[in-house]
């Protein structure tokens, strides 16, 4: 059933792009509309959405990489491991649900590390591998979309992404507890 | 909220980082100014010209471990040295950093003015007649501030890493924000929204059923869900350009804006490749094991936070950031 499934799934992602490209250019060809002009107009504005996301970035990201060159991630992981593994959660996945917010490729890395250490098939390794499927790089996100359109005041949104990471790593750690 | 969470990320960087480094000083974690011994192995005498020794140091893994007062190595140390004679007759050590150099010499040197070299000053240089080899005892350069250096790279490198991944973006953003025009201009948006008008009425109130950002909205998480994040990114983008058509208040995010992210941030995918792929590489025995958890982790992540935005923006102090002033 998984199986089946997976293979659906990636067929469907194998497609999807170039399926999307032959309905919608085709879709427009038969509504008569001059495919190659609006197209290149429409695309025109890809170079200045690239640039307005730029200082928005570059705010997140120092602020990101000052604080995981610091050794910061370390301190709180030893504050905080007292309360993780009252719920169940291996303190080894806790910089994994730390990091998942503020860093893709930290994350990865993570995860690739306590794959290799404690091997892919341990409670240690499903969990970390459902930790990093269980959410984006929310103040990635953040910031290029509200960059993208210029927004400073993100009003709740901070309060809301870290809500739903809270809620993504809860889950993970209860699922893999709950099957594993 | 951003505002101190961003301050709060730079700030504790800083003052973690400064209070590492006296931690270490005060510990004398690197050993600064204490002399080490071993044996070099020479395979280069030197010449007329040169003064100069080569070969291999040796120290046994106890006794690096015990002079570092920690287990900072597994195996013995052999590292490749160079031993210079100064003008002055002082003779001074350099050694490369390889692979089969310890770690804890690697991040030495990263912390060192050369970065790919440790250097010291030679104590004592003792050839042992007629055996090929030398005992040494010497003095590293004293390491300081790791932590401290470590944060103004790592500013340095992300401002430049930021740019970077910006302007990797503006070919892909060009060509969906091309076919996303021709798909509007034909009608195509129109359908689409017009079918999910029943589900995006509810999650998005504010915006009207038929309003080009509903379409862009979807085919974002439709992307987003197939993992087919080059796709999903430049239609987020041109979904938030609409959205923000209807905001009274530019430069401030509207409740549909923070419903739409945290969808995003959600990150629901049915399959979550990168996960599969390094598990996959690590040798498991079945990588898409995770398929299951990571929907029901994600799915939580989505409706927790679609929730809590809805919730939310009925704060006071959120909805009067939203009110705009008729001066």
């Amino acid at each position: 059933m998984s199986d089946f499934f997976r293979a659906a799934i990636s067929v469907i992602s194998l497609v999807a792009i170039p399926l999307v490209l032959l309905v919608f250019l085709g879709w427009g060809l038969f509504k008569k509309v001059k495919v190659y002009e609006v197209f290149v107009e429409g695309a025109k504005d890809g170079f200045n959405v690239a640039i307005r996301i730029i200082p928005y970035l570059v705010a997140m990201l120092a602020a990101i990489g000052i604080f995981r060159a610091s050794g910061a991630l370390e301190l709180l992981i030893s504050l905080l491991t007292p309360i993780t593994s009252l719920i169940g959660m291996p303190p080894e996945t806790l910089p994994m649900a730390l990091m998942r917010p503020l860093s893709g490729s930290g994350s990865l890395g993570i995860m690739t590390e306590l794959m290799n250490v404690h091997g892919p098939d341990s409670l240690i390794g499903i969990m970390a591998s459902t930790m990093y499927g269980s959410s984006e790089t929310t103040f990635y996100v953040l910031a290029v979309y509200f960059g993208a359109v210029g927004v400073k005041n993100t009003r709740h949104a901070v309060p809301t992404g870290l809500i739903a990471d809270l809620a993504g790593m809860l889950a993970a750690v209860w699922i893999v507890n709950l099957l594993f | 909220m951003l505002n101190y969470i961003w301050i709060g990320l730079i700030v504790v960087g800083i003052f973690v980082a400064v209070g590492n480094d006296i931690n270490d000083e005060v510990r004398a974690t690197y050993r600064n100014g204490s002399v080490l011994e071993g044996t070099v192995e020479i395979t280069r005498r030197p010449t007329a010209l040169r003064e100069t020794w080569e070969g291999e140091l040796f120290i046994p893994a106890s006794s690096f471990n015990a002079f570092y007062g920690s287990q900072r190595t597994a195996g013995d140390v052999r590292q490749r040295i160079t031993v210079n004679t100064g003008a002055d007759g002082l003779r001074s050590v350099l050694m490369p950093v390889g692979d089969s150099t310890p770690a804890w010499w690697r991040a030495m040197a990263k912390a060192s003015a050369s970065r790919e070299h440790l250097t010291g000053t030679v104590v004592a240089f003792q050839p042992v007649e007629g055996s090929g080899s030398a005992a040494i005892r010497f003095v590293l350069e004293p390491v300081r501030f790791v932590k401290t250096r470590a944060v103004t790279q790592a500013a340095l490198d992300y401002a430049g890493i930021a740019v970077t991944i910006a302007l990797g973006l503006i070919g892909i953003m060009a060509l969906w924000l091309g076919v996303m025009k021709v798909a509007d201009e034909a009608g195509l948006l129109h359908v689409l929204t017009r079918a999910l008008a029943p589900v995006t009425r509810r999650i998005f109130p504010d915006v009207p059923p038929d309003h080009p950002a509903v379409g862009a909205m979807i085919m974002n998480i439709a992307a987003n869900m197939l993992g087919l994040s080059n796709a999903a990114t430049p239609m987020g983008l041109k979904a938030m350009e609409e959205l923000n058509k209807l905001n009274p208040k530019v430069g401030t995010a509207t409740n549909a804006m923070v419903t739409f992210l945290a969808i995003n941030t959600g990150g629901l995918i049915l399959i979550p490749a990168t996960a599969i792929a390094v598990r996959a590489a690590a040798g498991s025995a079945n990588p898409g094991i995770i398929i299951g958890t990571s929907i029901v982790g994600a799915g939580a992540a989505t409706i927790a936070g679609v929730l809590a935005s809805k919730l939310l923006q009925r704060l006071p102090r959120y909805k009067k950031a939203m009110e705009v002033s008729h001066e």
